[in-house]
């Protein structure tokens, strides 16, 4: 073996052992994570969890939602319309207000004759630069400019991300991924969860919490509470109990007494007459609890209605001054009332969202995936492997071990750069071996080119590697260039294809060319003459 | 073993034949769209949901239909997929125009229709997830504190639930709660379940629900990558070749390959979603690939020393390189063959995309890229004679006749 021979082997068997030493320490550290049996897991465990798999392959919920903006744009609108008006009537000036033009814009009717200076100056004072002004037949009109309102926009996404971080995170899930997407949207992806619709509900529930006075009802006539609505009033529904058919209204005051911003804590609990409703407590921070204080102080016996995302869940009678504890009845289930707890604890949602994809995969054909791959794999990988050893003999075994190899490194360099692998991936490792059998093809039917123009054993060999290689790199660029597309256009499972597909084409510059030709060399190298090639 | 030695078949003599035959594939692909109104779209692209259970007894479709009809979901596509013996429907309910979980809607629906009124506090074993029986369990501890020992409730009955759902996978569905018998689970938890949870009619082993929206980013996500990675080969061609018959040839090969793929997908009644636009996107790396092979060793031919005509050099070529060119479709299609018939539902379509590529894409390399190769070759001289530009007499025509006759 010469000097230089000894070096490459030498080369090949360092990445080989780190590669199957990255694996196999990948694997025991993920293996750890989830492991709740007793000591350390066990070798085979730890094989299995080296390579991340994908959605499709361990089962889980992929979900694409998007956050309506204009829901922030209004609350902002609303807020900003209520803040102007008191200023005007501290001013002394009398606004009505008037129907909304727009969710980014309101309109107050101030009579004729008013002080204009001064509601210039309460603009100035409460609307700031956000606001564009126009007034027309007494008629104000306040528009919000377009940076303000992408600034409100993405403080909303923003804040709904961190909203269903904290609840996915109360809910305790391994490894979940949020993330923003484009302008509104947010992906939320959640390995090993087989329960969609809880999941579905929890992230989508607004929790919106207010208290507020019950002035009339509960009423299953809606004409006649609508009868008595008031600029300071609304109407609203209750949460249906099992079995009633008919809606019942309540008419409450607009403003809310507290609002769930005053929450400091919430917590699951029982009560009721034979302790088998489940309900939720919740408490309120210092200031809220003054708020509660006084308002219950100084509305005893009269009714409160507590009510989550515009409905009423239960209209309880005020006893006497509350501080800062209460209940929240209504008919849940165990889990409901855990996951309520769960999401006033973690926050409410700043806008509403909806659901633009959702994809479950349940964790039994997630497992019969990977076992077809696997099948379909195995028997693909060895029918390359008898054609080439029948086509090529002895040279055949050669781009053999170069492909295992080429397998192997593929394996390990998807566990040490936390790929994900996922079904099509699968494909991907398969029609890597397909591609990197081609390096060896073009190599060795140049080597047989060589010999059939009479060249000598050696010089074939060397010739064939050496001609073969512009060739090698073109295929491996052309496939790699349509890869990098493919990743760009892809997400979820077909990413995964994508990244194997890359890694593994690489890989097979190394193994394909590198490997096969040391191996070439450590056959053939002692001997000075070679009488025949078995290529 | 050689298939292929020192082959001189004359390919260029049938390039008019190929270019019909190509044109012919391409225009019953088109046909075929054109008949099925459009191509035929997956959920991915088309949007609405798509939902397949698994069930304890063999199901019946028709009721199924009825069910989700009277749930008012509007028309519904149900068809058993996969072996018969394992009871699998896969469901596709249209785009809803009321917004709502379409998947729950479904689930409610066929549930209520195929079960007794159980009482609701029993859970469903073929509904729970681990989380849920996990609760459950840990809520009632039927093994007591003593048999725990030092373990939390929460960690001993996640174990538990652990098992009993991996049983469910292994069976594929609960029959009855009986089932949980053959865990590991104690006699206590065993006689528990059996006393408060049943088996549901079915298991849901995924659903899909893809918005309006999303569906229409999606294909013309697509489009612009299927549209920008031909582009990006023109360029990779145009820099390392230097040539534009050479250049407009791997493009009209590449093309070419496409539309009949998709076109013989459209006859085969395939149906289009991520996972086969990411086999085009594949074949589209292929195809090319195979082209400049042949393309290269043209380029080697041309630059020694021996004077031949263009034709004569390219079919030398595609000679010299057509054991390679056989050897390596034939193991990429193993290995496409396996996936095909072994992979399962979703990688099916995705190996059927790729045979019907490697087939195309081999044939295009020899009678498309190089026949454009070729004939743009013979129209600019033509025009150059045309020019009264004096072309050095090379004998053409002749030599390439004088080779092919070895055949």
């Amino acid at each position: 073996m010469s000097k230089r021979v000894r070096w490459r082997v030498l080369l090949i068997l360092v990445v080989l052992i780190g590669a199957i030493a990255g694996f196999l320490l990948t694997g025991y550290r993920n293996a750890k994570k989830d492991w709740i049996g007793e000591g350390n897991p066990p070798l085979k465990e730890a094989a299995k969890h080296a390579i991340r798999l994908g959605l499709d392959l361990r089962g889980g919920i992929h979900l694409v939602l998007q956050v309506q903006t204009s829901d922030a744009l209004r609350a902002e609108r609303d807020e900003a319309a209520e803040r102007f008006t008191a200023e005007l009537r501290k001013e002394g000036l009398a606004p009505t207000p008037v129907p909304p033009p727009g969710d980014a814009a309101f309109a107050v009717a101030i009579p004729a004759g008013s002080d204009e200076s001064k509601i210039n100056d309460s603009v100035r004072r409460m609307l700031g630069t956000d606001w564009t002004t126009s007034a027309a037949g007494g008629t104000w009109t306040f528009r919000l400019t377009d940076p303000a309102r992408r600034a409100i926009a993405d403080t909303a996404v923003s804040q709904a991300l961190e909203t269903i971080r904290n609840r996915i995170d109360e809910f305790g899930v391994s490894e979940p991924i949020i993330a923003r997407q484009g302008e509104d949207r947010i992906l939320v992806q959640l390995p090993g969860i087989d329960d969609p619709k809880r999941v579905k509900d929890l992230i989508k529930n607004t929790a919106f919490l207010e208290l507020k006075l019950v002035e009339a009802g509960p009423s299953n006539n809606r004409g006649e509470l609508e009868a008595r609505l008031t600029p300071d009033l609304e109407l609203l529904e209750a949460r249906p109990q099992p079995g009633q058919r008919d809606s019942t209204y309540y008419l409450v005051r607009k403003a809310a007494v507290i609002t769930g911003r005053d929450m400091k804590n919430a917590r699951p609990g029982r009560g009721g007459q034979f302790g088998d409703q489940n309900h939720v407590n919740f408490f309120l921070t210092p200031g809220g609890a003054a708020k509660f204080g006084e308002a219950t102080a100084a509305n005893v016996n009269r009714f409160l209605a507590i009510v989550l995302d515009k409905k009423v869940q239960s209209a309880p009678r005020i006893n006497s001054r509350i501080d800062d504890t209460g209940v929240i009845e209504g008919s849940f289930s165990p889990e409901e009332a855990n996951d309520l707890a769960l999401v006033l604890r973690a926050g409410a949602l700043p806008a509403g969202l909806t659901y633009l994809e959702e994809r479950t995969v349940g964790p039994s054909l997630g497992a019969d995936s990977i076992r077809k791959g696997i099948r379909a794999s195995v028997l693909g990988a060895l029918l390359v492997f008898v054609a080439v050893v029948l086509y090529y003999r002895n040279a055949g075994w050669n781009a053999v071990i170069a492909l295992i190899l080429n397998g192997i490194l593929l394996a390990a360099a998807l566990s040490l750069f936390g790929a994900t692998l996922t079904l099509p991936g699968i494909a991907g490792f398969m029609l890597t071996i397909g591609m990197a059998v081609d390096s060896n093809v073009l190599v060795f039917e140049r080597v047989r080119e060589e010999l059939r123009a009479g060249r000598a054993p050696r010089t074939a060999i060397e010739n064939g590697f050496s001609k073969a290689w512009a060739t090698i790199v073109d295929t491996h660029a052309t496939v790699l260039l349509s890869a990098v597309f493919l990743f760009q256009f892809g997400t979820g499972p077909v990413r995964g294809f994508a990244v194997t597909l890359i890694l593994g084409l690489v890989i097979s510059m190394f193994t394909a060319v590198y490997v096969s030709h040391t191996i070439f060399d450590l056959v053939y190298g002692r001997r000075q003459h070679i009488d025949a090639l078995s290529i | 073993m050689e298939l292929f030695r020192e082959t001189h078949f004359d390919f260029l003599k049938y390039r008019w034949h190929a270019i019909v035959a190509s044109w012919l594939l391409i225009i019953a692909g088109l046909i075929a769209v054109f008949v099925n109104k459009g191509l035929k779209f997956g959920i991915d692209f088309a949007g609405g949901t798509q939902i397949a259970l698994r069930f304890a007894q063999r199901p019946d479709v028709d009721r199924l239909r009825a069910l989700l009809e009277q749930a008012g979901l509007g028309e519904t596509g149900i068809q058993r997929y996969e072996e018969e013996s394992r009871n699998q429907v896969l469901i596709r309910v249209q785009q809803q125009a009321k917004e709502g979980d379409v998947t729950s809607q479904v689930l409610d629906a066929l549930r209520r229709g195929l079960q007794e009124p159980i009482d609701p506090a029993k859970i469903d074993i073929n509904a729970a997830g681990r989380d849920v029986l996990a609760n459950r369990l840990s809520a009632a501890d039927p093994d007591g504190p003593a048999a725990r020992g030092e373990t939390p409730a929460e960690t001993y009955y996640a174990r538990i639930a652990q098992t009993i759902v991996d049983r469910r996978g292994q069976l594929g569905v609960f029959s009855s709660p009986a089932d949980v018998d053959a865990t590991t689970a104690s006699p206590a938890v065993k006689s528990w379940i059996k006393a408060n949870a049943y088996a549901g009619p079915f298991v849901m082993l995924s659903a899909e629900s893809v918005g309006p929206q999303v569906g229409k980013d999606l294909r013309s996500k697509a489009l612009w990558a299927i549209g920008a990675s031909i582009f990006g080969m023109l360029v990779y061609i145009a820099l390392r070749f230097r040539s534009l018959p050479f250049g407009v040839g791997a493009i009209v090969a590449l093309v070419h390959d496409t539309l009949i793929t998709v076109g013989l997908l459209a006859i085969l009644g395939r149906e289009f979603n991520l996972v086969v636009v990411a086999a085009l996107l594949t074949l589209v790396g292929y195809s090319v690939n195979d082209t400049v092979v042949v393309y290269d060793r043209v380029r080697e031919n041309q630059r020694s020393p021996k004077k031949e005509s263009l034709d004569a050099v390219i079919n030398k070529s595609i000679n010299q390189t057509l054991s390679r060119t056989i050897l390596t479709a034939g193991a990429t299609l193993l290995v496409c063959l396996a996936l095909y018939f072994l992979g399962g539902d979703v990688l099916n379509t995705f190996a059927l995309t790729l045979i019907i590529g490697i087939f195309i894409g081999t044939y295009s390399s020899i009678y498309v890229a190089a026949s454009i190769v070729s004939i743009w070759n013979a129209w600019s001289r033509k025009r150059a004679k045309v020019a009264v530009v004096p072309v050095p007499a090379a004998p053409t025509a002749p030599e390439a006749k004088r080779k092919s006759g070895k055949r």
